[in-house]
């Protein structure tokens, strides 16, 4: 085989895409400062990120490593909290209110891990939702750290203790983590790591016949989904700048799982691009169809009838729609070629 | 003091009763669904919600008495049932791994997005089935309705356990959920039972919703506590019995109103819920479940 | 129960010694005191009537199930002698003993390549830091290993497939990235469970080919728990015969074959 140009490669770069594609989001702010697109476009984009990094973490468990959790909710939550209650109440920098935020709930996230091994599947999701439940009512309950029902408010992040951040630097930086976010979990899915969990998921017996410890690859998965969960939860906070507790819940969970079942399971564009038709789609476009557009619950029929035509028809998600039609345009030209010759 | 001790215990005990009622309602609609079609029904919470929606407006907006609006609230559910199974569930038949339940997830948002767009977002009141009226029992009183929920709860229970044990249909129900193909190639109706399970589960969520309106309002929201209980039941009671989720849910009623009551109002249902999930990971099986060895 | 087994009680010509080997499900001995050994570099078969229990004996000696009694002494390719019944699954393959499953286990959604990759598990030694920044000590090693399952698929024959995906991939062709798989660690002992299951005439006359060149090239054992008596009677050094879990010969293929226990165990299904 020639070895690829150097063009080529640079050109096929992953790496390139992912920079490029933060580039292209890190626009925003210019357009809608710039009045070509409406203001509410970088809040619903800035939420569609922060979900793309929840999800993404959910895709390494569900995705790759096959388990099923609807507790992202709660910990999406517990990130927030953590974060806003470090920098707000502690006055701590925000770079320690991050990493205290993905921290503290990824040892809960390995404790859950430790719990699963003793259960099959089917009872891991209703755990998972339990924990999310426990997690939810307390955030209720702990006025003097959450703030209870009324909610807690933080502010927009302080950069190394000197840059005060608006909204729309906020939303670049929001676009810088999502692309080492993706660039970190192109690595790991790719790699050994990514191979452990897929066998883990594909056949335990084969797992373990080829020296994967179960219960060292379901930590590991845990402790991911977690920390890009909380990580999530600590960036909205900082972005949406409120946190109650009521939003922690079974159908924001769900809302994130419909994300990786209709954009595409172990895909990593595919994350965005299910966050993108379930959250962003909605509030950009159903909401302005005439007539049905301002019924409440329309997102959520819209997302729960494509979950189900996904998963009966197009178990790979949307993405697999891409990769499809990229393969229908090469046979389609190929066989000009073959015309030709 | 001891007298009074004991009747707010027995308060307690009366009302857990009920409320475990309900939540055994709940519960079998989901092991029945889970027993013929292998597949948690994460739905089952929000379509028991649309059914006690649909009763409420029976009853609010045509001005139907009670009892009949739950009647044609039953008979919708049914059909209700019967579509879900037949639009939806038929065609899972080779989806793999999880994927049948993120279908009822998908089916859990179709619900949740549904409901408010047929009957609006304002809050309803359903009355209860016997507004006033009670028994005194040593200074603890149960009233009527309590006591009739409590009666409606045992005897479905009783009334399908019988049916499961000692008629046809609850044969082939036994068949088709120990195991579905040979159940079909012995010439069980499957496709027969896996509709009158979801029909059945539907009227079960609606009875359920329509059992706990009453205490709280008609919205979206209103069998968030019953579902999650429901799940918990069965996780604690395991999938592989009818009875062991019941048993489930009576314990759980009992066991957080006694948490909440004797130990925190605040903090009784979360450690309930972690102690369940102490319990599962030292038994994984459930109260009555069974150890099932797996060939390699 | 026995008692603790020195270590080193292994003759210098043997790889593998199950000593007194009993597994118990309830009430039914589905081994009962079975011993066997197998030597360096022997290609070694285990046969018997169906339910004669060989996939369990075989599965106390991988240890997916513990076994009630008994020892399973193994040549570690480090070394020394160890007891693999002290072992935990999937510390096995670190020991150089490895297992292919009668139902091909792969992960249908990864390439035929990563599935090779799998079994070089063991072999990553970048941690997962280091893999997550990668690091160029982790480029390396990814990419020695990606050479290093290209060359052993190659070995198969089956090089050209390497990037398509598992799951479309015909029985014969899935059978062989299974075996690619255990080369990858380098094994002083590899298992076959039901190598021939599925494969027609050519395909069983190459098998025993491939199973030759491995044991050639890979310098190991191999034990063949197998149905097919052609393969068995063809390939191995020394066959043992089992028979509701109990020892009933062990020998050369020809003596097995004229043994009268084994042959009366074998009434009604003896092939011709």
């Amino acid at each position: 085989m020639k070895e690829d140009s150097i063009i080529k490669r640079i050109y096929k770069s992953p790496y390139l895409h992912f920079v490029v594609f933060g580039l292209v989001m890190s626009l925003l702010p210019a357009l809608t400062s710039g009045g070509i697109l409406k203001t509410s476009w970088l809040g619903i984009i800035g939420g569609t990120i922060i979900y793309t990094i929840a999800a993404l973490g959910l895709n390494l468990l569900l995705g790759y490593s096959g388990l099923i959790s609807l507790g992202t909710a709660g910990f999406m939550g517990l990130g927030a909290y953590i974060s806003a209650y470090a920098t707000g109440n502690l006055g701590l920098p925000w770079e320690i209110g991050i990493l205290a935020a993905v921290v503290i709930p990824v040892i809960l996230g390995i404790l859950i891990g430790l719990a699963s091994l003793r259960m099959e599947g089917l009872y891991l999701g209703i755990v998972t939702l339990c924990v999310s439940e426990v997690l939810r009512k307390t955030f209720d309950e702990l006025e003097p750290i959450t703030g209870g029902f009324s909610g807690k408010s933080a502010e927009y992040p302080t950069l190394l203790g000197m840059f005060k951040l608006n909204q729309s630097t906020t939303f670049i930086l929001l676009c810088v983590i999502l692309v080492l976010v993706m660039i970190l979990t192109y690595h790991l899915a790719n790699g050994q790591m990514g191979r452990a969990l897929n066998a883990m998921r594909g056949s335990h017996v084969a797992a373990q016949a080829m020296g994967v410890s179960l219960l060292k690859y379901r930590l590991i998965a845990f402790a991911l989904a977690t920390g890009y969960a909380s990580l999530a939860g600590a960036l909205y906070a900082h972005f949406i700048k409120f946190v109650y507790p009521s939003t922690w819940n079974l159908p924001l969970s769900l809302v994130i799982l419909s994300i990786i079942v209709i954009g595409g399971l172990r895909s990593i564009y595919g994350t965005f691009i299910g966050a993108v038709i379930v959250y962003a789609l909605p509030d950009l476009v159903l909401k302005r169809i005439p007539v049905i557009g301002d019924i409440n619950g329309l997102s959520y029929v819209f997302s729960g009838i494509l979950i189900i035509l996904v998963v009966l028809f197009y178990p790979g998600g949307c993405v697999t729609v891409f990769y499809d039609l990229k393969r229908l345009l090469k046979k389609l030209t190929k066989r000009q070629v073959k015309d030709h010759v | 003091m001891g007298g009074r001790a004991l009747s707010t215990f027995l308060q307690l005990l009366l009302r857990s009763l009920e409320t475990g009622a309900i939540y055994a309602l709940a519960t079998l609609g989901i092991i029945i669904v889970f027993r013929t079609n292998l597949v948690i029904n994460f739905a089952q919470g929000v379509m028991g919600m649309f059914g006690a929606y649909i009763v409420t407006v029976i009853f609010t907006k045509f001005g139907i008495p009670l009892l009949l609006a739950i009647l044609l609230g039953i008979i919708a559910a049914i059909a209700i049932g019967f579509v879900v199974d037949f639009v939806i569930i038929r065609r899972t038949k080779k989806v793999g791994g999880s994927g049948k339940e993120i279908i009822t997830l998908g089916m859990m948002m179709v619900f949740l997005g549904i409901a408010p767009m047929v009957f609006g977002v304002d809050p309803f009141r359903l009355p209860k089935i016997i507004e006033t009226g009670a028994f005194t029992l040593d200074a603890a009183n149960l009233s009527y309705n309590s006591l009739l929920n409590i009666i409606v709860g045992l005897a479905l229970t009783i009334g399908l356990f019988l049916l499961l044990q000692k008629t046809k249909l609850g044969l082939a129900i036994r068949t088709t959920a120990s195991n579905e193909r040979t159940a079909r190639m012995l010439g069980v109706p499957t496709k027969k039972v896996t509709l009158f399970s979801w029909a059945l589960a539907m009227v079960l969520g609606t009875l359920a919703g329509v059992l706990i309106a009453p205490s709280t309002s008609v919205t979206v929201n209103l069998m968030d506590s019953v579902q999650v209980n429901a799940f918990i039941a069965c996780v604690l009671g395991g999938f592989q019995t009818f009875y062991g989720p019941v048993i489930g849910a009576y314990i759980i009623a009992i066991a957080n109103n006694l948490l909440s009551y004797y130990v925190s109002s605040v903090w009784g249902t979360q450690i309930l819920y972690l102690l369940v999930i102490i319990f599962i990971v030292i038994k994984p099986v459930g109260l009555v479940g069974k150890r099932v060895i797996k060939k390699v | 129960m026995s008692d603790k087994i020195m270590p080193a009680e292994l003759r210098a010509e043997e790889v593998l010694r199950i000593e007194n080997l009993s597994m118990h499900f309830g009430g039914l001995k589905a081994v009962d005191q079975l011993s066997f050994s197998i030597n360096e570099h022997e290609i070694f078969g285990l046969i018997g009537p169906n339910g004669a229990g060989k996939t369990t004996v075989f599965n106390c000696i991988t240890q997916f199930y513990k076994p009630s009694d008994g020892s399973v002494l193994f040549r570690t390719k480090q070394g020394p002698v160890e007891n693999l019944v002290d072992q935990k699954v999937h510390n096995i393959i670190r020991k150089g003993l490895v297992r292919t499953f009668q139902n091909v286990e792969l992960v249908s959604e990864l390439s035929l390549i990563d599935n090779v990759l799998v079994g070089a598990h063991i072999d990553f030694k970048s941690g997962g830091f280091s893999q997550a920044l990668r690091l160029p000590k982790a480029r390396r090693e990814e990419k020695a290993m990606r050479e290093k399952a290209e060359r052993v698929l190659d070995f198969m024959g089956i090089a050209d497939l390497k990037d398509a995906l598992a799951g479309g991939q015909p029985y014969g062709v899935r059978k062989k990235v299974e075996m690619a798989r255990t080369l990858m660690c380098e094994p002083k002992l590899i298992i076959l469970d039901e190598p021939a299951a599925g494969l027609n005439d050519v395909e069983t006359q190459q098998l025993a080919e491939t199973i030759r060149e491995v044991r050639e090239k890979y310098n190991c054992s191999i034990l063949l728990v197998e149905h097919d008596m052609r393969l068995v009677m063809d390939i191995c050094d020394r066959v043992c015969a089992i028979s509701f879990g109990k020892f009933l010969a062990c020998d050369v293929p020809s003596a097995i074959q004229k043994n009268a226990l084994v042959q009366e165990a074998y009434l009604g299904e003896k092939e011709d």
